[in-house]
């Protein structure tokens, strides 16, 4: 094995210091100066109307307010797959808390008071909020013009309407697969809205200078795509992208939703109004619950047949996503996690329809996970229920059917190289599957659930990433790279990636955060990508300075490049073992010869990276044909849990959870992630619980109702395990693992809950009411889903 | 997000000023100690007042002591003050047991049992053990003194039997002269902090007497006087518990919103009481759970 | 207006103030302490803690003038020399992640420190449960704390 210096170590956080001095630098730390203006949003009370007018007069009147902005001054559409949005509401609003107009004025108080004197009158229209209901024939049409929005060739939206998109996939032949099989188990599962609850609320500040460029100063996972998604959306205006800069300072979480554009258009297009004033646009803690994304809701239709040998022979399933009134990301969380829906299994015959469906609950987009741990939390449960049922062991039942490398996957394409059977192994192992436990106390009951998990980066086939490398006057490097460091390291692991080829030390490493102006492109940082794809331009970028480094060498002393390479900051030749050269002696002003004359240069180095071998060219009718994904990083999870049978309370005795990293350039890292990510999605399966009444008004847009994990909530014992199956195209073998340490969450738990008590709950959140009042009425399954609840 | 309603900030030092200012102000007038309601309250405008009196200047209002039997809490002591405070964990146990559940350390470093119980919320966690230890609130007004008893203290959501221009100055609880134990058990819905969905404080006494009092399953914090009249003078048994359990949906009106449903509270309030009344009767002779340990 | 006067991380500082000013708004806009989050504006939270007379404290529902005459350590006070034990363990452990609780969750956690030097895995978790994290699971927090070299946590 390679003896790596730098990589597989856990090295310190590159931010650390920052982050725990305080010095850290979030957007509302930024100062702007006095001509610093805010803004504050009217909002639609409706979750559905028409606009009729709008009377600003009062508003406009009051002293310190600047200026007054509503639709008609920005009549312009935008969308990262499917335009269909609009920076501020049109004719027409869809769901309550959707911006209609804006006041800017010169102090927050003046505007808040200003916003309530600016009248909106509506002619309210009959909104829809079930995704199944939005689906008959009879609905309400949220979106009329749908037919004729931009979009990306692969979403197949349905004109009058609720249909944004439909992914179709078929293989092998489902019908004659559930014939061979021997056992069929049909049921339907349902998982509600989520919030992100990133610290750090939405964000963002926009500038027209007097000069005519604009900067937009954004809390962020985006810089690039939101310049992009700006330049197109305020092309009319006569920007081009060269214009706009976007600056991503620290971001206090992302988890896919600060990915695209959603609020910060608001601040790039109010900018645009008042020349040479910066206008702040910050979402309160509410705002932040309904008007950025949420993860949307999900019904599923599953249908599985097995042999009796445990052997799976068909695969069937619909999903019916409720999107909210704006699919341009969400539709595409729809495709991704639809084509990889079935699950790490090998499953010959497989027939998948998703639907992508707008309704008038609040918009909603990527998370986490980005639609794969919905789909698992039906899938891994009813993987579950088909062993138990023919008798099988759940463990073995997958390392039986676990995909492996070279299988085909849903769409056709080969699966990479993958840990499957050792996560499955190390995590059975850990949790002591098979050992019965019982509880020493009567009233509760102990059980185990185990599921296994995939996801692939969910991005467009042609997706690239880009990086600059420029050395110091004493040796010390900085990295310019446009991936965002959302918490999950990415500045470290850039760092080890340069430090490793370069020979370094991280203590000499600066990794600078995104500025659109310096910083090379990369698309967004999404999709658990950024190791792999930004690790692998670094590392070309770290190549090149080190063929320079070789070049400059041998120019001034004629030593044969190949003989020559890197060791402790040093240039050292195997020819010539008494020769080294400190990087920091030439790499700025290069080296003087006997004549007197220098040769080299200011060494720095560039990198960019691209998939070659993907492409979205499939078979609407099948999905078969193209080769949508890059790999997909997978896993396991199994947690043991004690339940009290009267209360219905889950008490996490030891969570377990087995990623394949490929290669971890920073162990401590990722178990970090497994750590953070799996709490994140045990909150999801167990007490984060969105409420709307039924109007389609958010209940609990507050961390008092909508609870998510504090210190107490974290289960007795968490063993995080890295397994390393390396990806043949990553850096170092790395991919990536953030996003998926969420995703087994949820089905561990219900599986964990019916072996304890024998209750399948099929709804999520798993609560502990559910668990009582099922054990209380002597129910063995649970379909009460409360997400919008009746008066 | 600022405030944007305009008000009158005071500070005065003595008792006899705030009075004078809550004369002037009325209805108009709120006091402010902790403030960790009443600002969000007026951040959210659910409250304009037009005077903000901080009594956090009086200093005669912040003592804790325990003289003969019987514990005086000031009205500027805080909830950090109460967990800490060794006579409260040693003296009343019950009563720090409910104190612990409230928040979490930043908000209990300001908030004060007086502002807690003049704000007088459905879900207020102190309101069981000051039901069930039959506290006293020492009022003061313009005409001067007056006691009222915790169980007449709450009138309904957010009402109080305080007088406009009246404040709490102190919360009295007398130590049970028989030998006691006590619980309170709270339903969240996680273990980190939460606002009671069902909270359930019990007070027994030796020689069979209960004291129960709920909230968060009615307007106001009540004492469970059917339960009360069935329990007392019996020793406490499994049949007595099951009979006391059925007599719960009587007992108190539970309703069904974002936290919990009605059908659940009803649930778990039995629960709740089985296992805080046998806790309770096991720590009259100091056995049982130790005070703090979470019963459900 | 009214002038107030208070100590800031060892400062005494003046600031002018409307009664309706949050505490937060005034340490942040008018006297540069941005170490100091805001996240949730209802004491919900925790990221806008700060130690007053030595208590954490919420700042988002505090009013400012209300804080006339008292004391006030933000995380600027802490880092402005050495590091704390504390800090440093934090940077070791590589516990934060997005680091936008950090400073709230640090002054809470220098608080518990200096009222309990030596707190148990439960102590520390009771005693930071107010402060919310998203990202982290906790584990990396806890192991932190606990791992604090004992010498001068209690500086200021
Ligand atoms: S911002 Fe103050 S507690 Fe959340
Ligand atoms: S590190 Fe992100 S909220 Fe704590």
């Amino acid at each position: 094995m390679e003896e790596f210096k730098f990589i597989g170590k856990s090295v310190k956080r590159l931010d650390e210091r920052e982050k725990v001095t305080g010095a850290a630098k979030y957007v509302d730390d930024i100062e702007f100066g006095p001509n610093l203006l805010y803004a504050e949003i009217i909002e639609s009370p409706h979750p559905h109307a028409l606009i009729k007018s709008i009377d600003t007069s009062e508003a406009e009147k009051m002293e310190g307010v600047v200026k007054v902005v509503t639709g008609k001054d920005f009549p312009y559409k935008f969308g990262l797959y499917m335009k269909d949005r609009y920076i501020f509401a049109q004719d027409r609003v869809r769901f309550i808390g959707e911006q209609v107009a804006a006041v800017i004025a010169r102090d927050p108080r003046t505007a808040q008071k200003a916003a309530k004197l600016v009248k909106v009158e509506y002619e309210p229209l009959q909104p829809v909020f079930d995704p199944i209901e939005a689906l008959k024939e009879d609905a309400v049409v949220i979106h009329p013009d749908l037919k004729n929005y931009p979009h990306v060739p692969w979403f197949f939206p349905k004109g009058g309407t609720n249909i944004t998109h439909r992914l179709k996939l078929r293989k092998g032949n489902a019908e004659k697969g559930f014939k061979d099989a021997d056992f069929i188990l049909e049921d339907t599962y349902r998982v509600p809205r989520y919030a992100h609850c990133c610290l750090e609320t939405h964000i963002a500040v926009g500038l027209l200078d007097y000069s005519g460029r604009l900067t937009v100063w954004a809390s962020t996972q985006s810089p690039y795509t939101q310049r992009n998604l700006f330049a197109d959306a305020l092309a009319p205006l006569g920007f081009s992208h060269k214009d706009i800069r976007v600056i991503a300072p620290f971001v206090g979480g992302g988890f896919g939703g600060k990915a695209g554009v959603t609020m910060e258009i608001v601040a790039a297009a109010l900018a645009t109004t008042v020349k040479g004033h910066p206008v702040k646009v910050m979402w309160r803690r509410d705002q932040e619950f309904y008007n950025t994304y949420m993860r949307q809701q999900v019904v599923t239709k599953i249908k599985v047949g097995v042999k009796k040998d445990g052997t799976i022979t068909a695969f069937e399933m619909a999903n019916y996503w409720d999107a909210g009134p704006y699919a341009e990301y969400g539709a595409n969380v729809v495709n991704a996690s639809g084509l990889s829906a079935t699950g790490p299994y090998r499953i010959p015959n497989v027939s998948i329809d998703s639907y992508c469906i707008y309704t008038n609950l609040p918009a909603a987009g990527p998370y986490r996970g980005f639609g794969y741990s919905e789909m698992s939390f039906s899938v891994e449960s009813h993987m579950t229920r088909i062993a138990n049922a023919i008798g099988m062991d759940q463990a073995e039942f997958r390392r039986k059917n676990g995909i492996k490398e070279g299988d085909p996957v849903a769409y056709g394409a080969p699966m990479n190289p993958n840990g499957l059977l050792e996560a499955i192994d190390k995590v059975a192992d850990e949790i002591e599957w098979g050992k019965k436990e019982e509880s020493k106390d009567p009233n509760k009951a102990i059980g185990k659930g185990l599921s296994i998990f995939w996801k692939a980066p969910a991005m467009p086939p042609n997706v690239t990433t880009s990086a600059f490398i420029k050395f110091n006057e004493d040796g010390s490097l900085n990295i310019l790279v446009s991936g965002m460091e959302l918490g999950q390291g990415y500045l470290t692991v850039m760092a080890q990636v340069a430090a490793e080829i370069l020979t370094v030390p991280i203590e000499k490493i600066r990794v600078e955060l995104p500025d659109t102006d310096r910083n090379p492109y990369h698309w967004q940082t999404v999709a658990s990508h950024v190791t792999w794809a930004s690790g692998n331009a670094v590392k070309r970028a770290a190549l090149e300075m080190r063929d320079k480094i070789f070049e400059v060498i041998h120019a001034a002393y004629h030593y044969d490049k190949d003989s020559l390479y890197l060791e402790d900051e040093k240039v050292k030749c195997k020819l010539h073992p008494s020769f080294e050269l400190p990087l920091k002696d030439f790499v700025i002003n290069g080296i003087q010869t006997e004549d007197g004359t220098y040769r080299g240069e200011a060494i720095v180095g560039s990198g960019a990276f691209m998939p070659e071998f993907t492409s979205a060219k499939q078979d609407p009718e099948t999905s078969q044909g193209g080769h949508p994904n890059v790999h997909y990083t997978v896993g396991a999870g199994a947690v043991k849990i004690e339940v009290d049978k009267q209360t219905g309370k889950i008490r996490i005795l030891k969570a377990v959870e087995a990623v394949d990293a490929g290669k971890a350039i920073n162990p401590r890292n990722v178990e970090h992630q497994i750590i953070g990510g799996l709490l994140q999605g045990l909150a999801t399966v167990l007490y984060e619980d969105m409420r709307f009444d039924e109007n389609g008004k958010i209940l609990n847009p507050n961390f008092t109702d909508y609870k998510i994990p504090t210190f107490l909530d974290i289960p007795d014992e968490v063993v995080p395990i890295i397994v390393e199956v390396p990806q043949p195209d990553g850096p170092f073998g790395a991919r990536g693992i953030a996003e998926h340490t969420m995703i087994p969450a949820a089905p561990i738990i219900a599986n964990a809950v019916e072996d304890a008590i024998g209750v399948r709950v099929k709804t999520m959140p798993i609560t502990a009411e559910k668990i009582a009042m099922a054990i209380a009425n002597n129910k063995k399954e649970v379909n009460d889903f409360l997400m919008i609840m009746k008066k | 997000m600022a405030i944007v309603h305009e008000f009158e900030y005071f500070r005065p030092e003595k008792i006899e000023d705030v009075i004078k200012l809550l004369g002037e102000y009325k209805s108009k007038a709120r006091l402010l100690a902790g403030g960790t309601d009443l600002v969000v309250r007026i951040k959210d405008e659910l409250e304009f007042p037009e005077a903000v009196i901080n009594i956090k200047e009086v200093e005669e209002l912040r003592k804790l002591e325990f003289i003969e039997g019987k514990l005086h809490i000031g009205a500027l002591v805080t909830f950090t003050d109460l967990i800490d405070s060794d006579i409260v964990r040693e003296q009343f146990p019950f009563f720090w047991e409910s104190v612990k559940t409230i928040a979490s350390v930043g908000v209990r470093n300001r908030a004060t049992l007086a502002g807690n119980i003049c704000s007088a919320v459905p879900s207020l966690d102190s309101g069981p053990a000051l039901l069930t230890y039959e506290a006293d609130i020492v009022v003061m007004g313009k005409e001067g003194e007056r006691v009222i008893s915790a169980l007449d203290w709450f009138l309904g959501p957010r009402k109080n039997a305080l007088k406009e221009s009246e404040l709490v100055c102190e919360i009295i609880f007398s130590l049970p002269e028989r030998k006691h134990g006590g619980s309170y058990v709270k339903l969240g819905r996680y273990k980190g902090e939460d606002l009671a969905q069902v909270g359930l404080g019990i007070l027994a006494l030796e020689g069979n007497e209960y004291r129960l009092a709920f909230c968060a399953v009615g307007p106001i914090p009540k004492r469970a006087k059917k339960l009360e009249a069935l329990l007392n003078g019996k020793p406490l048994t499994d049949s007595l518990i099951e009979e006391a359990k059925k007599l719960i949906p009587e007992e108190i009106s539970p309703i069904t919103d974002v936290r919990a449903t009605k059908e659940y509270r009803l649930h778990v309030a039995k629960v709740m009481l089985e296992r805080g009344i046998k806790a309770a009767v096991e720590r009259i002779d100091g056995n049982g759970p130790a005070y703090g340990e979470k019963l459900i | 207006m009214k002038k107030i006067s208070f100590i800031l991380n060892g400062e005494k500082r003046n600031a002018y103030v409307e009664p309706n000013d949050l505490l937060v708004d005034v340490l942040r806009e008018k006297l540069g302490m941005h170490s100091i989050k805001y996240a949730c504006g209802r004491g919900d939270c925790g990221a806008c803690t700060i130690l007053l007379n030595g208590k954490g404290v919420r700042s988002c529902i505090i009013l400012a003038i209300e804080v006339d005459g008292q004391e006030i350590l933000t995380l600027e006070g802490l880092s402005e020399n050495k590091l704390t034990s504390l800090q440093e363990s934090f940077i070791d452990h590589s516990s934060f992640q997005c680091g936008f609780c950090a400073p709230g969750m640090i002054m809470s956690a220098t608080e518990l420190l200096n009222k309990n030097p030596n707190p148990t895995e439960e102590e520390v978790k009771e005693g930071l449960s107010g402060n919310l994290c998203r990202c982290t699971g906790y584990t990396p927090i806890i192991e932190a704390v606990l791992d604090v070299e004992k010498k001068d946590v209690d500086k200021k």
